[in-house]
């Protein structure tokens, strides 16, 4: 039996802590057939990105072990990490502009959450255990019950098949198709760390779509939990049109009643189980799930739809939305501004690196007859899939400064990184005590730059004197 | 805690009030308190496992055990390392073509392209005179712990780092362009390349 929701218990925790299952209803409306669409694209979108090859190597591949991250045909090294800077703070200022805006549309139609378990899972549960309710009266049956253990077996090995293939496309993420192939066809032992890592995801999964399911949006999910500092009073939501619904029930000579029959198909279809008919609620993924329920009753009804809506708390109040606001404005200008400058900083992303530092245990500079000498220890990657030669030479326009040994530059090898100990020479007449100077790599063919300052270290000048 | 309640009905109000705020008596999830209390279990058999009785194979045991492993690794490759056998290896084109790509990446900063010596930098190395040791076994040691000179560290620093394996190859290739017998010890003020201020 399906608890009464009420808007101060959440439905899915019982007084006593215990969890109650839901078995919504299944409601085949017009938001329900468009988000499906958007949830097979994402999921096929998610499941094709590692078969797409770029340049040789797959579209995302997050090379951890190797350090090297492919993304669409770039390669980032460990050095590129800071442009992930703009990655979470882009998401952020997304998911803040989305939100003032429109509300949790990221939850009822993209959250891989919604999408897995509205789309995949609970279409499983249908083929297993039929609809709702005879899913809940399959609940409330002993194990001993004809055919129990049947069918929530067969329901669980469907859910593990499932699981198990999510699992694969996304270790397949981290080391690519090629790489996981024969790691299916290899013992399991064969690959100890990568199979414990695909048992383990693939039981977090099974656990999160057959036992935790909306608790992960209800309590743990952080976005859930910020909704209130990120919605406001002309966010559109999904709601429910008070001033037109109520008063609720059948209408009966005599007593006024709204548009709302009390038929409770909101309440039957909500995967979190709420009663959309008292207003906002955290639990609220946004879902459209009532709104279909609702829009169908009233066709039925013959009365227009929309009784539960998307729509800002505003506009149910009979006022208008105003999409125009400082903090719409505001995230939205933090959102372009971040765009433009990671855009120029993924285009500034050269496919080589080039650091410096100071080789440990060594003396700062060394002397000789004529010169003043400055050990450096390069750090030089090629990022790109073909060898390349490479030149270093000092620009130093106050004062010469000599790099040894280099004349012939140095061919690396496509994705690797070499030390050199660079030997610098200022001569002694030229030193006029410690300056900074500019070290540039570049490339043979001419399509990498890269400076890196530097400072020469060395004695007074006063103390070379002769 | 209040009693059983009826599905459905409003949860209990608590009775006190804190600056007009007043909350309900509600339960937290069981699945959530498991965690909780999970944790706390889990923290308490690891400092028993840990700190108690010691089940628990300590980080620094296990650390400690893997250093001396490796160092007795090390220690059988060198003493198998006596003279003849560094003579051996660098007449050993393969090593010696190995030890040079080790001096090219790394020891050429200092003693030359050529192993002529900088001036200032490193000695020459393509000479008979040697100033730190004339032995195969000297300049091992002097690629492997560095230089001090007169206590002090020098530009020559320890390359321990390059493994029992390159340091015998780097050393074998140094000894290709010498003869057996034939390497002198000279003060370190008389090394033609040093020529230090």
């Amino acid at each position: 039996m399906k608890p009464t929701p009420i808007r101060e218990s959440v439905t899915t925790i019982g007084h006593d802590g215990t969890r109650r299952f839901l078995q919504p209803a299944l409601i085949f409306g017009s938001w329900w057939r468009a988000r499906r669409a958007v949830a097979w694209l994402l999921i096929a979108f998610f499941a094709a990105l590692p078969w797409i090859e770029i340049d040789g190597f797959p579209a995302v591949f997050l090379d951890v072990e190797h350090r090297h991250f492919h993304l669409l045909g770039t390669m980032m090294g460990l050095g590129d990490i800071w442009l992930l800077f703009f990655v979470i703070t882009g998401w952020g200022f997304l998911i803040y502009a989305t939100t003032a805006l429109l509300g949790r549309i990221w939850c009822g139609w993209a959250c891989p959450q919604t999408v897995y378990l509205e789309h995949v899972f609970r279409v499983v549960d249908r083929l297993f255990e039929g609809d709702h309710v005879s899913r809940a009266k399959l609940d409330a049956q002993p194990w001993s019950a004809p055919n129990k253990m049947l069918r929530r077996g067969a329901r669980a090995f469907a859910y593990l098949v499932l699981c198990w293939a999510v699992a694969h496309i996304f270790l397949a993420y981290f080391i690519s198709i090629p790489g996981l192939y024969p790691m299916i066809t290899d013992a399991p032992l064969a690959h100890p760390a990568a199979f414990v890592a695909m048992a383990i995801a693939t039981g977090l999964l099974f656990f999160n779509f057959w036992w935790f399911r909306e608790q992960l949006c209800l309590i743990v999910c952080p976005y859930g939990r910020l909704q209130s500092a990120l919605i406001d009073d002309d966010s559109v939501i999904v709601g429910y049109d008070e001033k037109r619904g109520e008063p609720h029930g059948k209408a009966a000579p005599g007593i006024p009643t709204g548009d709302c029959v009390d038929c409770r198909r909101c309440v039957q279809v909500c995967p979190t189980g709420i009663d959309i008919r008292h207003g906002l609620q955290m639990e609220c993924i946004a879902c459209t799930a009532c709104v279909d329920a609702c829009d169908d009753v009233m066709t039925k009804l013959k009365r227009p739809t929309g009784l539960v809506r998307y729509a800002s708390l505003r506009e149910l109040n009979g006022g208008k939305t105003r999409f125009l606001r400082p903090r719409t404005v505001l995230y939205a200008a933090l959102l372009v501004i971040g765009l433009i400058v990671a855009s120029i900083a993924v285009l500034r992303v050269q496919p080589a690196a080039f650091k410096l530092s100071r080789p440990p245990q060594t003396e700062l500079y060394a002397l000789s007859e004529a010169s003043v000498a400055n050990v450096f220890r390069a750090k030089i990657q090629n990022k790109d899939e073909i060898p390349r030669r490479f030149f270093i030479s000092a620009e130093s326009p106050a004062t010469k400064v000599t790099v040894l040994n280099q004349s012939a530059g140095m061919v690396i090898a496509p994705l690797t990184e070499i030390t050199l100990p660079l030997t610098l020479l200022v001569d002694r007449q030229d030193y006029r005590g410690e300056f900074n100077f500019m070290l540039r790599l570049r490339s043979e063919d001419g399509e990498i730059s890269l400076l890196q300052k530097a400072h020469f270290i060395g004695p007074d000048p006063r103390t070379l004197k002769q | 805690m209040t009693k059983d309640q009826t599905r459905g009905s409003k949860p209990v109000i608590m009775p006190h009030s804190y600056d007009g705020i007043q909350e309900y008596d509600q339960s937290l999830p069981n699945w959530w308190l498991f965690t909780l209390f999970g944790s706390i279990v889990f923290a308490f058999l690891y400092w028993l496992a840990n700190f108690v009785t010691g089940t628990l194979p300590d980080d620094r045991v296990a650390i400690n055990t893997e250093i001396d492993a490796l160092e007795a690794r090390q220690l059988a490759a060198i003493k198998d390392l006596d003279e003849p056998t560094l003579w051996k290896m660098s007449r050993n084109s393969k090593t010696v073509a190995e030890g040079q790509a080790v001096y090219n990446s790394l020891c050429f900063t200092c003693h030359g392209p050529t192993l002529a010596g900088i001036k200032g930098l490193g000695f020459r190395l393509n000479d008979d005179l040697w100033v730190h040791g004339n032995t195969p076994t000297a300049i091992f040691n002097n690629v492997s712990e560095g230089i001090t000179f007169e206590g002090k560290p020098t530009g020559m620093a320890a390359q321990k780092v390059l493994g029992t394996g390159r340091i015998a190859a780097v050393t074998a290739f140094l000894l290709s362009k010498q003869k057996e017998g034939a390497m002198k010890v000279i003060p370190r003020k008389d090394e033609p390349s040093q020529l230090t201020p």
